[in-house]
């Protein structure tokens, strides 16, 4: 642990072999699960992993730099959205069969863009003041779909043309390969310079400006980073659904359980957000299936938040890494 | 000139209702570098005690404000020992990290639960609404919204209470000092855990009547607290950290803005207009029209 | 009067200071020298329980503090000045004065301690009104001494009172720090500028990278051959006669 209680990446070196050996273990699992599987358990998994995602993505801005993006479904349901609302508009009918894969791609591409034009505004602020304003970007997305009902179905939600669903095992597997890449580009940031600069911003900004970083440039690109996937999550997801509101997409879930899955399993470790994810569906699925619980989940979600914040707010890999190490 | 009179009146009001609760989040924050995610919640809490009491338990209006008091009180000093006092004396970024997850949590579980009680015992549709019993005055040939004027009174009220109390107590300048200094206030023989402790006393109270008073202009539903949260820090934003004059003068932009364009735009334009305030104001002065970096 | 023993301090994965012993006797003026870093900060921070302390006692009057949480110190008549000039910078000269006696509660003498120490810093009577943060950098080293001083304590504590000042002001400073003695008032100075320091003091110790390397009477050590070469670029001084 350095100084202020923030987890050290650069003391581990992460994605050694073993590390690798697992995860591959695990993919190819998961690559194998819908031959035996329920739909249930599939599309329970399915969600796990656009949750993995979100929650990876979490963690560059979180982990990696320190600053605590509490508006992570804004980028998520925004895409979904988009995605969804390109493809009703009838625009893109004359693409034939390619789309839905132009409506992602318009979607993930103007949600990045939006997601670079907040940085600006956003990052005048830093600490709780910039998670607060996250949070502000989520909530004026929601106004604005809630407002135009002509356009985005206001409080009704969207339905996607059936033509246009993807199906459960291609969204399965569209989602197990966006989860692959995102740890991949996570552990790729990790080992690159990227990552020691953003290390640097986390540990000093001042000194991390006077060694030449640009550090506006270096939050901006970890929004940037952390938004794209998740976008192209919401949009899968969305085809996925045939049916978003603002509730399913830009709901406090989407935000609350990545940052519970990062700082359960381990801020600024790969492993972490993966772990605490695994974790955290698995809670997921006991309670909805198993406890029959009559209260909402939310309230049970919020306990565990406050409880890690209060007991480990490390996370179990630096809680037990640290351990090892003294 | 009725309407005018009608929306100066509403803005103004509603303007002291944001600089109360944005002043008391400005005191916690500047004393115990704690941001509490959840400080919006309580406005809801209290509107929802009062509703409680008032309208479903029906017991009288000095009843409700002398619970609600009561509640509020034992209610601050409970979320302070249990949340704020274990992050007191760390490092910054541990606090950080800390009073997210402990506050966010516990505006996501409470205001759940808040949400799912109601609707289970109360009214399905949670709401929460007061209705003040004098509807309309005249006064001078200009007929003016009785609950308004109380609510605009009730305010003027709490904040000049507020005033004094930091201004002529002890007490009140150990907060001030402690907001501007932390160590030296330690050096001179300030507690910081019964700083804390006051602070989120009076400050959590002070909300909580903010909600009741919200109460009376428009109806909240149990899902609003983060979102009163970020009006609060709007306010603050405007007029700079621990300052009682830029608190005044940030609500009572807001409430002006959000009561104009109601008017002009819509009411469903009214409670996104704090939003594009936030923004604005992050773009183009982030050390805020008064003064004093936050963040 | 105020023993600390075998003060150890390590914070992060720093350790800082290792074994440090020294004393300050009623009414003595005791500096705590050494070069940049060398931790007499740290040790000033650590009695007060500002930074954890890792081992080590410290005892005023017998009474061990280290288990008492900072705040308490004041009570037990101890006062420090720390270093950067330490006040309330949107708050009057004067309610910047009446907060230095905060831990002694309501006190009917208000009027005459406040005026104690117009008398000895004139300056600050003139600006009694004026925001502390306004005040100029040696204005403000008063008004941060006056507030350590107005509760009467024990000891008082400097911590590079004369950083970033002006020499003339300096000057001033030293001589009312001097002027602590007569009135029984214990020093402990933690200076960077050891010449001056040694000078004034009645006992001196040397820190060097948080450890005490040396002690003894100020003169006698301003007298020392090592000190004078490492600290002072002076060569030995010439035998007396």
């Amino acid at each position: 642990m350095s100084d202020d209680g923030r987890p050290r990446t650069g003391d581990r070196r992460q994605g050694g072999w073993t590390g690798l050996g697992v995860a591959g273990g695990l993919a190819l699992a998961c690559a194998l699960l819908p031959l035996a599987g329920t739909r249930d358990l599939i599309t329970a998994v399915f969600f796990t992993f656009l949750f993995l995602v979100l929650a990876l993505n979490f963690d560059i801005l979180g982990g990696f730099m320190g600053y605590m993006n509490l508006g992570q479904g804004a980028y998520f349901g925004l895409a979904a959205y988009l995605a969804a609302l390109l493809l009703n508009s009838g625009r893109l009918n004359r693409l034939g069969a390619a789309d839905r894969p132009a409506a992602v791609a318009v979607a993930v591409a103007i949600t990045t863009a939006v997601a670079f034009g907040f940085a600006y505004p956003l990052f005048r602020l830093s600490g709780a003041y910039f998670a607060m304003a996250t949070f502000g970007v989520v909530l004026l997305i929601r106004h604005l779909i809630l407002n135009f009902p002509d356009v985005t179905g206001g409080s009704y939600g969207v339905y996607v043309n059936p033509r246009h669903y993807l199906g459960l095992y291609p969204a399965y597997y569209l989602g197990l390969g966006l989860l692959c890449a995102s740890a991949a580009l996570t552990l790729a940031i990790a080992r690159s310079k990227i990552g020691l600069a953003f290390n640097a911003v986390r540990e000093s900004e001042p000194t991390a400006a006077a060694i030449g970083i640009d550090l506006f440039r270096a939050k901006r690109l970890a929004l940037v980073l952390g938004a794209a996937p998740s976008a192209l999550a919401g949009a899968i997801f969305a085809l996925q659904a045939g049916y978003i509101d603002v509730d399913a997409a830009l709901g406090v879930d989407k935000t609350l359980l990545p940052v519970i899955m990062a700082l359960l399993g381990g801020s600024g470790l790969v492993a972490g957000p993966l772990l605490g994810g695994a974790i955290m569906r698995a809670i997921d699925i006991l309670l909805k299936n198993y406890l029959r619980l009559a209260f909402p989940a939310l309230v049970i979600y919020g306990a565990i938040l406050m409880g890690i914040g209060l007991l480990m707010p490390q996370g179990i890999l630096n809680f037990f890494g640290d351990r090892r190490r003294t | 000139m009725q309407t005018a009179l009608d929306l100066a009146l509403g803005g103004i009001s509603l303007g002291g209702i944001y600089a109360l609760t944005a002043f008391a989040l400005s005191m916690a924050l500047a004393t115990t570098h704690v941001l509490n995610v959840a400080h919006g919640n309580f406005i809801v809490f209290g509107a929802a005690l009062a509703t409680f009491l008032l309208n479903v338990l029906k017991l009288g209006g000095t009843a409700t404000a002398a619970a609600v008091v009561v509640c509020f009180a034992a209610a601050g000093l409970l979320f302070e020992r249990a949340f704020v006092r274990p992050l007191l004396g760390k490092t910054p970024g541990q606090i950080l990290i800390g009073s997210i997850l402990i506050t966010f949590g516990f505006a996501v579980a409470s205001e759940a639960l808040l949400g799912y009680t109601w609707a289970r015992r109360v009214d399905p549709q949670p709401s929460f609404s007061l209705t003040f019993p004098l509807a309309r005055l005249t006064v001078g040939g200009a007929v003016l919204s009785g609950t308004r004027l109380f609510v605009l009174l009730a305010t003027t009220a709490l904040i000049a209470a507020l005033h004094l109390f930091l201004t002529r107590t002890a007490l009140g300048k150990a907060i001030r000092a402690m907001a501007q200094n932390y160590e030296a206030a330690v050096i001179l023989g300030m507690n910081p855990r019964r700083i804390s402790a006051t602070v989120y006393l009076i400050g959590i109270t002070a909300t909580a009547a903010a909600g009741v008073l919200l109460a009376l202009a428009s109806p909240l539903d149990p899902y609003e607290g983060t979102r009163l949260t970020l009006v609060a820090l709007t306010v603050i934003i405007i007029g700079g950290v621990g300052s009682l004059p830029g608190a005044l003068i940030g609500g009572a932009v807001l409430g002006v803005a959000e009561v104009l364009t109601s008017f002009y735009a819509g009411g469903v334009w009214g409670p996104v207009v704090y939003l594009v305030v936030f923004f604005a104001v992050l773009l183009v002065r982030p050390q805020g029209l008064m003064g004093g970096r936050a963040g | 009067m105020l023993e600390v023993a075998g003060l150890d301090v390590a914070y992060g994965g720093l350790h800082v200071l290792w074994n440090v012993s020294f004393s300050v006797g009623r009414g003595e003026l005791v500096a705590l020298v050494g070069p940049n870093g060398a931790g007499k900060s740290t040790t000033l921070r650590a009695i007060f329980g500002l930074v954890p302390v890792r081992a080590g006692a410290v005892t005023l009057q017998g009474v061990p503090l280290l288990p008492e949480p900072p705040y308490t110190r004041i009570r037990h008549g101890l006062s420090l000045v720390p270093e950067g000039r330490r006040f309330f910078p949107q708050m009057s000269v004067e309610e910047n004065l009446e907060l230095g006696c905060f831990a002694l509660g309501a006190r009917d003498g208000l009027r005459r301690e406040l005026d104690r120490v117009y008398a000895v810093f004139p300056p600050l009577a003139d600006r009694r009104r004026q925001a502390a943060g306004t005040l100029s950098g040696g204005q403000q080293q008063m008004l941060a001494i006056g507030m350590g001083l107005i509760s009467h304590p024990l000891l008082l504590a400097l911590d590079e009172p004369s950083l970033g000042l002006a020499p003339m002001v300096v000057d001033h400073l030293y001589e009312v720090v001097a002027g602590l003695k007569r009135e029984g008032i214990a020093v402990l100075l933690v200076e960077q500028q050891i010449y001056a320091a040694l000078d004034l003091a009645d006992r001196a110790y040397i820190l060097e990278t948080g450890r005490i390397r040396r002690e003894g009477p100020g003169r006698a050590l301003l007298a020392d051959p090592y000190i004078r070469s490492t600290y002072l670029g002076l060569t030995p001084a010439p035998p007396p006669g």
